[in-house]
């Protein structure tokens, strides 16, 4: 337990997207911490085998509260926040369309918000983000990436719709604490890996053609392990004095996208081609090109805004992180690895 | 004469219509309209229309549109076309264009009383290679009436961005309509029949839930429909809706007296199939010769297309609004006879109260 906490161990929290990859790491994480009231927040759809064998693993796990729901409706949010402390939002929605992510993020953040605020006991609303926000337009290649570096200001133009809906939700948490005095901390986690995560970030590479292409080179991967990444969402759940702040989560121990993919590629080998940073880039500028020219005849999928974002390279700190919201790394690479890896054998 | 636009309903097929717009060009989008207003902002934030409004009265009222796209949920398509019609404006409605027949006949009524054009969102009539059926049907390759269609349309439940959400709640809107998930879906493969049957349609439909459905906890959605149809002429049809036939099937056969057309949706060919005789054992190798000329002629005329800037992934869409604005300007027939929208609703309400779904 932390030497100090905005909440006691017998507030409410809830937890939206609780069965996800990273909720239920972060059920177990505060389970560990001797949380008692815990409301988890699934789709009504979830298969939640996963997460009851955690909640199975804690006496505190038998008594936690989970309810279905669907975040666009405002009576399900009211229902999940009524009497809460706490919120740690990490439900997404992983939507192809604009307007459907901007629903699952931003419409279900702040129908979210408002039953928070009206029926909740608001002491604290993390909302967790992404990189995707980042542009990387206008920076060198390879700068380091904190958080106060340019956020997308064009993610139609990127033709990311995942980072349009984040920035639109971050957006609304922003605003709702500036006028309705929401406390808030916003976390951008970078590259989350681990067990129950298979597919390689896009950072690496893509298979759009059959085959891997791989794009990352010899760049820093933001990575950030599952448990590690919980640990920097339940701190800042917890940590007084940090309202409004904004934190990028990435590890201690990272790997470049090279030595990622060979460590992936150590368990079950697959063909991969690697194609430099410049001819990405030319490759994207002509397709973002051709796509205008085309009235979009060809989607952007690839174009400069895109390529700069995951291609060009940076590298990371977690700075802000370590100091004040006191994270430390608490799974080791060496051992994050291994979890990993094991889900291809 | 440059057409004012209005679009109600911001969701994600919105932005295909004002990409559609953009494409065409002869019209300016002066108004978006959502019931939850972020919606409209985000759209408008993305394409540069500054007036957004919650209220569709309000913005027929304060806009003025000449044409208005209702690309809402089908539960609000008939109320919101009729007061659209009822401010004057022409209407395109998405598909399905009502949730029942007598709705779209109503509405169809109304706008004819009024002098306006409506149209539905049947824009999978429009493709290249449907534009190049109908060529053919109206020069009768077919040789007379057809005298039996078939339409196969697909659908991949491994999309889960749109089948999760509506499994996921039984108050989606999908859920509550009375054909649930075919009531969204099968119009455009209906609607293909429609164009070369007669009025007076027998219908005879069977439905049932996948195990693949089954085992994504679909409770009471059915995903597999299978529909006979015979007009007043005796020409029959045959639709088939699946979501477990892999590859999925997207086509339309025509057969008629003289020869047949296969077209092939997903992939923008068509196949003539002419009534030629070979002799002999001849029979097995000039059919297939003749078929693989034309696949080959399919692949060279779609790479010209592509080349040249007309096949283009939303080139049904493009077409239908554009002949759609151009019935506007010229004040000629619109692009989907009225009859067909009005047969179309009045199949899929037949098939909807054969199949009905057990009690939710």
């Amino acid at each position: 337990m932390l030497a100090a906490s905005i909440v006691s161990l017998s507030d409410l929290i809830l937890v939206t997207g609780s069965n996800g990859f990273i909720g239920a790491s972060v059920v177990e994480n505060l389970l560990a911490r001797g949380f008692t009231n815990l409301r988890l927040f699934v789709r009504p759809s979830s298969k939640l085998e996963k997460l009851k064998a955690i909640l199975r693993k804690y006496p505190a796990g038998q008594t936690a509260e989970i309810v279905k729901g669907d975040l666009l409706s405002r009576e399900d949010c009211q229902s999940a926040a009524r009497d809460v402390a706490v919120i740690i939002h990490l439900a997404a929605g992983f939507e192809k369309s604009f307007a459907g992510a901007f629903m699952n993020s931003a419409l279900a953040t702040r129908n979210l918000i408002e039953a928070f605020l009206e029926l909740g006991r608001p002491t604290r609303f993390v909302n967790v983000s992404s990189f995707a926000v980042y542009s990387n337009l206008k920076m060198e290649r390879h700068a380091l990436l904190d958080e106060t570096c340019p956020l997308e200001d064009a993610p139609q133009e990127r033709h990311d719709a995942y980072g349009f809906g984040k920035l639109q939700q971050e957006k609304i948490v922003r605003q709702y604490g500036e006028k309705n005095g929401l406390p808030f901390v916003i976390l951008r986690p970078g590259a989350v890996y681990g067990p129950g995560k298979p597919d390689l970030s896009g950072r690496v590479g893509i298979n759009t053609f059959g085959f891997f292409i791989h794009l990352g080179g010899g760049n820093e991967l933001p990575l950030t392990y599952v448990d590690n990444c919980a640990e920097a969402i339940t701190l800042a759940a917890l940590q007084p004095g940090v309202d409004g702040e904004t934190f990028n989560v990435v590890d201690d121990e990272i790997l470049t996208s090279r030595e990622f993919l060979a460590a992936r590629k150590s368990v079950k080998p697959f063909f991969s081609i690697w194609i430099p940073y410049p001819l990405a880039y030319l490759g994207s500028v002509l397709w973002e090109n051709y796509s205008k020219k085309s009235g979009g005849q060809l989607p952007p999928v690839f174009n400069r805004r895109r390529c700069a974002a995951e291609w060009q390279g940076n590298r990371y700190t977690n700075k802000k992180l370590r100091e004040r919201l006191g994270w430390k790394q608490k799974v080791p690479l060496a051992e994050a690895l291994k979890s990993f890896l094991a889900q291809y054998q | 004469m440059m057409l004012r636009i209005a679009i109600i309903g911001c969701g994600k097929i919105a932005d295909q219509h004002l990409l559609a717009f953009r494409r065409i060009g002869g019209g300016e989008v002066v108004a978006l309209c959502d019931r939850e207003l972020l919606m409209a902002n985000q759209l408008g934030e993305r394409f540069g229309v500054t007036a957004c409004f919650a209220d569709a009265a309000e913005m027929l009222r304060v806009v003025k549109p000449d044409v208005v796209h209702i690309t809402t949920p089908p539960q609000g398509h008939f109320s919101l076309g009729k007061q659209c019609l009822e401010a004057g404006a022409h209407v395109y409605l998405e598909k399905p264009f009502t949730v029942t027949a007598p709705e779209a006949v109503e509405l169809i009524r109304l706008a004819q009383s009024k002098n306006l054009k409506i149209t539905a969102g049947h824009n999978y009539q429009f493709t290249l290679e449907m534009l190049e059926v109908r060529r053919l049907v109206s020069q009768d390759f077919l040789g007379g009436k057809p005298v039996h269609l078939e339409s196969h349309w697909p659908y991949d439940l491994s999309d889960a961005s749109y089948v999760g959400p509506i499994l996921g709640s039984q108050t989606h809107w999908v859920r509550q309509l009375p054909g649930q998930l075919f009531h969204n879906l099968i119009s455009h493969g209906i609607a293909k029949l429609a164009e070369f049957l007669g009025d007076d349609v027998k219908v005879t439909a069977h439905a049932h839930q996948s195990a693949r459905l089954k085992n994504l906890n679909g409770q009471e959605v059915q995903d597999e429909l299978r529909v006979l149809l015979c007009d007043e002429n005796g020409t029959t049809a045959f639709f088939c809706f699946s979501t477990q036939v892999k590859p999925g099937q997207n086509y339309l056969r025509i057969c008629g007296p003289k020869n047949s057309l296969f077209v092939d949706n997903s992939s923008g060919c068509l196949i003539r199939q002419n009534n030629q005789a070979s002799k002999s054992y001849l029979i097995f190798f000039l059919p297939p010769l003749r078929n693989a000329r034309q696949h080959l002629h399919n692949a060279r005329v779609n790479a010209f297309n592509f080349i040249t800037g007309r096949l283009h992934q939303d080139s049904g869409m493009k077409e239908l609004i554009e002949r759609f604005h151009q019935s506007i300007k010229t004040n000629g027939a619109p692009p989907i006879p009225y009859r067909e929208i009005i047969l179309t609703a009045r199949i899929m309400d037949e098939v909807f109260a054969q199949i009905k779904a057990p009690a939710k």
